[in-house]
């Protein structure tokens, strides 16, 4: 800046106040003037998405071509705090969007609050499978939500590793299962590697099998203050702290995240892993070569389990300002050709009766799973409170891992944290 | 800079033993040779923008967070209703944010402590001339620029648990250390946030310090060895009790982005293992976003508010405190 008097420096001239003012007035009514557009005649409909761009675009774009006098204004956020922060930002400040997505960690609120509509009556429902209906069921037996697809996570190994220490079978019980992991171990192989800085495949197994054998309704018992999580958890939990204590798991597992236990699986530095349908294009992509299956994770009380859930479902904002184009939208994503065009664009294991995706060979086990109910996930399955307790239950597990608690002191933190929650 | 220097030196006027002397940042009231009512008028029109950006984003945003405290308002609905001080009471019940207020005190205490101790003596390396000056400077500076959240993510593969981890492949080709639970271990995961928090600051605050250094005269220093005072005297009683004013600056700055402190440990660990890197920040977030608790996040934002109110207070009077003693 040059040297110039006091006065210049502080005080602007009354002319020079006034053109600067008219620059700044000129210039904003300049740029509004621009940033006006022809007015669209068709239909707006909004919709918020948590599925990326790279998803939702070819999908609008094929709804509008099938529906030339709707026009789709997409907005996404990333699942899921974001997502969820973005939906509750839009639903307190009554700029809604018509048509967006409800998972399990914002059902409940949802349903409760009366935020979404009854879709029980629309067509569109029958395609859907009973599981990803019951899934989004509000209390009172509605359906609120149009989830199109499942998920399912197990283990995947790689052939080679296991084949070259005379493991031609994948194990199928638990016992062969230790026995496999001892036999990576005493060769020098990492045997297993799964993250549990969030809730672990394998834990979410055992539970599931565990649920899966007392009816598969534990958790709502557990609600209605008919049984506890000490019950339900601590018997499928011990296994697994054993193999941290045999040392068959490395506790570094705590510290791990799952692009890096998939990339040490790329870089054959594993023998097996947790992961899911998501993976599958990473490992390709990393190690073309590698030859890789999946299997369910081997428990100590009965059949291979898989950890999984219905994929998060469309739902319609109750005070919808365009009802009839969002279920048309609704429609679309139901319809064969909608199905198919998101199974391609995401590569997820859809349900629904109309169409029967082309499943990776990888996945043929836990699309199999799926079809056969079993898996399991215990933050969907809870009624209410998911975030807390999932909060509680993964720094528990932690300490498990680490040999600060025990199986029993997991579930017995559970049932605490669920009386606090229930203000009891 | 020598005694003919030409360049202009500009002498920090420090404040008094009692704190009441004139401060060297104050402007002067009136610019010699113009209106002092004019100028008034146009300091204070220059103040508007920042007063409307307080009144938008602090000073509404925080009257809507204590009337929340008192409400079940769930981020949802806007309904509301009062329900008095029962989200106080249930705030201190959350496991969650009492290990929270533990990491987040240690975290605090030890980034500010460690970055002072790094930064000055750093700053006043700094401010020596050597080749190349700017760039060492600069590099310093550096991780200060990137989100904090991308550093976290990029310190999780250095502090990779694994064998296969950068830190732990280097330990082991050079010294044959086994892996180090860097990130798996509670006590070592808090050791190691704090390790890539203070690496993250330590450039930026010795930057600070070296703003202040350079407005110390050199006449001080030049009479100094005059005396005979040795490099360490010369520090310790004219450099130090100088760069105190740059202390309270730098400590305040450190103690309330410590104790917000959110993106660093939940990049890195998530808050784990169990809740031996949680913070406040992270709780406060949870309550609300996740757990569809406004209410009662809005209860602990405000006790948290009103504790940072109180610890920055006390800071500051503690260091003009120390500013007069060692001025």
């Amino acid at each position: 800046m040059k040297h110039l008097p006091p006065s210049h420096r502080t005080r602007m001239s009354g002319p020079r106040t006034v053109l600067a003012a008219a620059v700044v007035l000129t210039t904003t009514i300049g740029v509004s003037g621009c940033s006006s557009e022809p007015a669209d005649d068709r239909t707006q409909l909004t919709v918020l998405s948590w599925s990326g761009e790279d998803v939702m675009t070819p999908i609008v774009e094929s709804f509008e071509e099938a529906n030339p006098d709707i026009n789709v204004q997409l907005t996404t956020a990333p699942p899921v705090a974001e997502y969820i922060s973005t939906l509750q930002n839009r639903l307190g400040s009554n700029t809604a969007p018509d048509v967006f997505v409800m998972a399990a960690e914002n059902k409940t609120n949802l349903i409760e609050g009366g935020f979404v509509m009854d879709l029980s009556d629309e067509p569109f429902m029958d395609v859907a499978s009973e599981f990803n209906t019951a899934t989004y069921t509000g209390p009172d037996g509605a359906e609120y939500g149009l989830s199109l697809s499942s998920w399912a996570s197990g283990i995947m190994y790689n052939k080679g590793i296991l084949e070259e220490h005379g493991i031609t079978e994948f194990p199928q019980d638990w016992d062969s299962f230790t026995e496999a992991l001892q036999t990576l171990k005493d060769a020098g192989e990492v045997p297993f590697l799964e993250s549990w800085q969030g809730f672990p495949t394998s834990l979410g197994s055992s539970v599931g099998l565990a649920n899966y054998e007392q009816g598969g309704n534990v958790d709502a018992a557990i609600f209605e203050g008919d049984a506890t999580f000490t019950e339900l958890w601590t018997e499928p939990l011990t296994p697994w702290q054993e193999l941290f204590q045999d040392g068959l798991i490395t506790t570094d597992v705590v510290g791990l995240t799952g692009d890096q236990v998939v990339d040490e699986f790329v870089n054959e530095r594993v023998a097996m892993i947790t992961a899911g349908p998501w993976n599958i294009t990473a490992v390709r992509e990393g190690a073309p070569d590698l030859e890789f299956d999946f299997a369910g994770v081997p428990q100590a009380g009965g059949d291979p389990f898989y950890t999984g859930a219905a994929s998060p479902g469309w739902a319609i904002y109750s005070e919808a300002k365009e009802p009839e184009a969002a279920k048309a939208f609704l429609s679309f994503l139901a319809s064969e050709e909608g199905v198919q065009q998101f199974q391609e664009l995401t590569n997820d294991m859809t349900t629904t009766s109309n169409f029967t995706p082309e499943i990776d060979e990888a996945l043929t086990q836990p699309y199999q799973a799926l079809l056969d109910g079993k898996f399991y996930l215990p933050m969907i399955s809870w009624p209410r409170y998911q975030d807390a307790l999932y909060t509680e239950l993964v720094a528990q597990i932690q300490l498990m891992a680490q040999g600060q608690a025990t199986p029993e002191a997991v579930g017995t933190a559970l049932d605490a944290r669920l009386t606090q929650e229930e203000g009891k | 800079m020598t005694l003919t220097d030409p360049r202009p030196v500009v002498t920090p006027k420090m404040s008094t033993r009692s704190g009441r002397g004139t401060r060297w940042w104050r402007a002067p009231s009136s610019p010699s040779g113009s209106s002092p009512g004019g100028n008034r008028l146009t300091l204070r029109l220059f103040l508007v923008p920042v007063i409307i950006v307080f009144i938008v984003l602090f000073a509404i945003p925080l009257v809507q967070s204590i009337w929340w405290s008192f409400t079940d308002f769930n981020g949802y609905s806007a309904e509301t209703n009062f329900i008095g001080l029962r989200n106080y009471a249930n705030v201190f019940s959350d496991p969650s944010m009492l290990a929270g207020l533990s990491f987040t005190i240690f975290f605090t205490l030890g980034t500010t402590i460690l970055i002072t101790i790094f930064a000055m003596p750093l700053a006043v390396v700094l401010n020596r001339a050597f080749l190349g000056r700017n760039f060492v400077r600069a590099i310093f500076f550096f991780p200060a620029i990137p989100s904090v959240a991308i550093l976290g993510l990029v310190w999780g593969f250095i502090l990779n648990p694994l064998g296969s981890g950068a830190l732990n492949s280097l330990l082991s080709s050079l010294a044959g250390i086994g892996p180090v639970p860097w990130l798996s271990d509670s006590t070592l995961a808090q050791i190691s946030v704090i390790v890539v928090g203070v690496w993250t600051s330590t450039g930026w605050h010795s930057i600070l310090y070296l703003a202040f250094l350079q407005s110390i005269p050199s006449d001080y220093y030049e009479v100094a060895r005059i005396d005979g005072a040795s490099a360490i005297q010369r520090f310790f009683y004219i450099t130090l009790p100088l760069l105190m004013p740059a202390m309270t600056v730098s400590w305040l700055l450190l103690m309330t982005g410590g104790l917000k402190v959110y993106d660093l440990p939940f990049t890195l660990t998530r808050g784990g293992p169990g809740y031996s890197t949680f913070t406040i920040t992270q709780t406060i977030i949870q309550n609300g976003v996740s757990q569809a608790k406004y209410g009662q996040a809005s209860a602990l934002a405000v006790i948290f508010m009103l504790i940072v109110g109180i610890i920055v207070a006390a800071q500051l009077t503690l260091s003009r405190r120390l500013e007069g003693k060692v001025s």
